[in-house]
């Protein structure tokens, strides 16, 4: 491993994989352990059941809310209910991938690229820069349509049809853009240990034009005093662990991206977009700028990239981890390869994490604030909620 | 731009296609209907020497060169059409074990491009308003009790769709939820497109797609 090593716990606590806890450059066999709280109702209060099928939901989880009627004194969230096991060790690298992909399919861009580069730090592959711009457009164009998607869903629960839907259509668009790009309007076998195969053509006119629509959507959101008063102070968190959006909005410099030396972000002078108020209006706003900035350095890369063709990993052997920033947050890999097949498979999703501060931050707020505080975290369960065997 | 809102929408104009009247204006290429024959090399088994199985198939471009997307959208079957829906169709999603992107292209299908309202598709909060369930995924046993009871809580008559290669094959991921007997719909694809569902959908309520035979191409609104 080029870029991580087996030690005790040192430095940012990232996320726990089903064997491992993993911080920013050490991976450790010592759990970070994350206790689930639990609340036993005063006198007066009730437990509000909600999920895991109904409306209101992307995905299928459950909550427990205690209540004594408006106020919401604890929130128990169970993202395991929709489990998969997916069937990944004994596999080649080439066939988990695409086991990989539908990991988070709505982040499988991100999931396929940290596997990747996994991969290609544990055979010593070496990967052209110009490929990792490839991967580069990949990623934050990704992250230009999952920023839409919390947008568009933060201005749901206020009502606001007109701006949900210019944002819907603007991320429909996007996803034409990245269809155009990968041939998949989800990314799937676009990439591969090695190699990546994107088409740029006209893609530059394309994105060009969501921006300038978004930064108009976005300047019109922030005259919008009764929004606005919806998103702040609701689900205030500042402390722990936060990843992300949720941790840059509440003044933490923290960024997969910072850290990164194979995908060239320091080259097109990558800065992350950092806030001071860490409740759902900054994280609103914080991935609000991220979608201005991730077009504007996709801009930039479109004159550096390159594709290239899978790398055959028949026979090789090695171990190796990655990390990527995903839309919300780090998104950390590690595998072991015998014989050119999966032998051991471990992943860290920033779900994790952000569901614990989402619980913690709803602690006093209200039923109301609910849903734009679970939405400004934009959390996808299927990440978590998944078993590799 | 104006921060009152109703101006700001009137402005932008009309969004929408008239897909499923016209053809589809962007339509991708995976997935959609392939044409081909002598590919061998299917991770699900979905080419075999009888030809293409489309309801299992992932879409992973495997079976490039032998096997190529034609872009055609109509990658369903609907083996039960309920005419009683035709003037309205309320269907109920239920996620049983699915990646998130079956979810968002059904969630797609009403973003202004395709607008499924405007063809009286709704989309509901709880199964006992719904006229179809609508699953997502691989079975997961979390999820078996929620499907059943959603499945009963749900007035007569009643569709049940699959969506996606998990839900109606398991696909390259587990189980499907139902035995395929049991669905009277079936969308391939892995994500079907918003296309390929509005298309299914609408015929599910005994809608015509009639945009296979209208020659009339819808301009992609940008």
């Amino acid at each position: 491993m080029r870029y991580y090593r087996f030690g005790n716990p040192q430095g940012r606590f990232l996320g726990n994989t089903e064997k491992y806890s993993v911080y920013e450059k050490v991976i450790s066999e010592q759990k970070h352990e994350m206790p689930a709280e639990t609340y036993q109702n005063l006198p007066g209060e009730l437990t509000f059941a909600y999920g895991p099928a109904t409306g209101g939901l992307m995905e299928s989880v459950a909550f427990n809310m205690h209540t004594p009627g408006e106020v919401i004194k604890h929130i128990e969230v169970d993202p395991y209910v929709k489990t998969r096991r997916l069937k990944v060790k004994g596999l080649t690298p080439r066939d988990a991938l695409l086991m990989v992909e539908r990991i988070n399919g709505f982040h499988a861009a991100s999931n396929a690229v940290a596997f990747e580069m996994a991969v290609e730090d544990a055979l010593d592959i070496d990967v052209p820069e110009e490929v990792q711009y490839s991967r580069l457009i990949m990623l934050e164009l990704e992250r230009i349509r999952s920023n839409l998607e919390v947008v568009k869903r933060v201005c749901e629960p206020a009502g606001f049809g007109v701006p949900q839907n210019q944002i819907a259509y603007l991320r429909e668009n996007v996803a034409r853009i990245i269809s155009r790009l990968s041939g998949h309007r989800y990314f799937f076998s676009a990439s591969s240990v090695g190699g990546c195969q994107i088409s740029k053509s006209g893609i530059e006119t394309r994105i060009g034009g969501v921006r300038k629509e978004f930064q108009e959507i976005f300047d019109a959101l922030l005259q919008s005093k009764i929004f606005l008063n919806r998103l702040q102070n609701n689900g205030n968190i500042s402390e722990g662990s936060l990843l992300g959006p949720a941790a840059r909005a509440s003044g933490m410099k923290v960024d997969a991206r910072l850290d990164e030396k194979l995908i060239p972000y320091r080259k097109l002078g990558f800065r992350p977009v950092i806030f001071d108020e860490p409740d759902a209006f900054g994280r609103f706003y914080v991935r609000s700028q991220e979608i201005l900035a991730s077009a504007d350095m996709i801009l930039e890369a479109l004159d550096n990239n390159e594709n290239s063709t899978e790398v055959d990993t028949a026979g090789m052997n090695g171990e190796g981890a990655a990390r990527i920033e995903s839309p919300q947050g780090d998104l950390f890999y590690y595998v072991k390869i015998s014989d050119g097949r999966i032998d051991d498979i471990q992943m860290s999703s920033p779900s994790l994490l952000n569901i614990d501060a989402f619980r913690k931050s709803m602690a006093g707020n209200i039923f109301t604030d609910y849903h734009f505080n679970w939405e400004s975290f934009g959390i996808w369960i299927s990440e978590l909620a998944v078993v590799m065997q | 731009m104006s921060s009152i809102w109703f101006l700001n929408g009137l402005r932008k104009g009309i969004k929408t296609e008239r897909y499923p009247s016209a053809d589809p204006a962007a339509a991708p290429q995976w997935p959609s209907r392939l044409s081909g024959s002598d590919a061998g090399n299917c991770p699900v088994d979905a080419i075999t020497s009888d030809g293409w199985i489309i309801e299992k198939c992932i879409f992973c471009r495997r079976c490039l060169p032998d096997y190529q997307p034609t872009g055609e959208q109509d990658i369903f079957t609907v083996k039960k059409a309920e005419t009683a829906f035709r003037k309205s169709f309320h269907v109920f999603p239920l996620d049983s074990g699915a990646c998130g992107s079956c979810n968002m292209e059904f969630l797609s299908i009403f973003s202004p491009q395709y607008d499924a309202n405007r063809l009286g598709i709704f989309m509901v909060n709880t199964p006992r308003h719904a006229d179809a369930i609508v699953i997502m995924g691989v079975m997961t046993p979390g999820m078996k009790e929620a499907l059943d009871r959603a499945y009963e809580a749900m007035p007569e008559p009643r569709l049940v769709i699959a969506l996606g290669a998990c839900a109606v094959t398991g696909g390259i991921v587990g189980d499907a939820p139902l035995d395929r007997e049991k669905y009277h719909v079936e969308i391939a694809g892995c994500p079907p497109s918003p296309y390929t569902v509005l298309a299914a959908l609408n015929a599910a309520r005994g809608g015509i797609n009639s945009h296979t035979d209208s020659g009339w191409r819808s301009e992609e609104v940008r």
